[in-house]
């Protein structure tokens, strides 16, 4: 038993904790988007944490290479796919649980329409800027 | 071994916890995660399994399985958006 394959086994271990981890908060948390923040470490860290160890166990160059791509993907996709579930939620108008504030959806017909892309047009005839929206929190 | 046996038996908990939240969850936000989670796990599952019995595919399934898991989350998201972007 080398330590390389001790190590290997220590980050499978320490991977699935952070599965157990992500089971705790979907299962504890109170509303969809607290969940959502709870899935997105086990998506993207476990994954790579328990692929590592399993390459620690009989390392090999093709395995190496696979991992390396296995690596690069998920940590480059799995925040995409959780952002894109948790914008769905918001523009699903899911509920929050004892919301302070809504800056995404506070006064507007559709939030996905509202989003300013561009900065307001200065006004020219008076001389100064047209003064930016300000929502309700400020 | 013994880690591998040790991380099956954690995923598979929080496998469960995944399908507990998308039985009862109160919204289809909650469902759509709980369904996100459940992919995430099944792919650790599969590369703690083909530790266990020292398959020599592993890596190729779980690369596979981690490109099909992207897809799967963003039609989750366009599922739960009713097909609207």
């Amino acid at each position: 038993m080398n330590p390389m394959s001790v190590i290997g086994e220590v980050l499978m271990v320490v991977g699935a904790l952070v599965f157990a981890t992500a089971a705790l908060g979907i299962l504890r948390f109170p509303d969809a988007y607290t969940r959502i923040s709870a899935i997105g470490t086990a998506g993207g860290l476990g994954i790579v944490l328990v692929v590592v160890g399993a390459l620690l166990q009989h390392p090999t160059v093709p395995d190496l290479l696979k991992v390396v791509l296995i690596v690069g993907l998920q940590l480059a996709t799995s925040a995409i796919g959780t952002i894109a579930i948790a914008r769905s939620a918001v523009l699903t108008r899911t509920r929050m649980h004892r919301p302070h504030y809504d800056e995404l959806t506070s006064g507007a017909a559709s939030p996905a329409e509202h989003v300013p892309h561009r900065a307001p047009v200065p006004d020219h005839t008076s001389g100064r800027s047209t003064p930016r929206q300000e929502g309700p929190w400020q | 071994m013994t880690g591998a046996t040790i991380g099956i038996a954690l995923i598979a908990l929080a496998c469960l916890a995944a399908t507990f939240r998308m039985l009862r969850g109160p919204s289809e936000a909650d469902r759509a995660i709980a369904g996100d989670l459940l992919l995430f796990g099944i792919v650790g599952l599969l590369t703690l399994y083909g530790v266990l019995v020292a398959s020599p595919y592993t890596f190729d399934l779980v690369l596979v399985a981690a490109l099909v898991g992207f897809l799967g989350a963003l039609s989750l998201a366009r599922a739960l958006m009713r097909g609207r972007r």
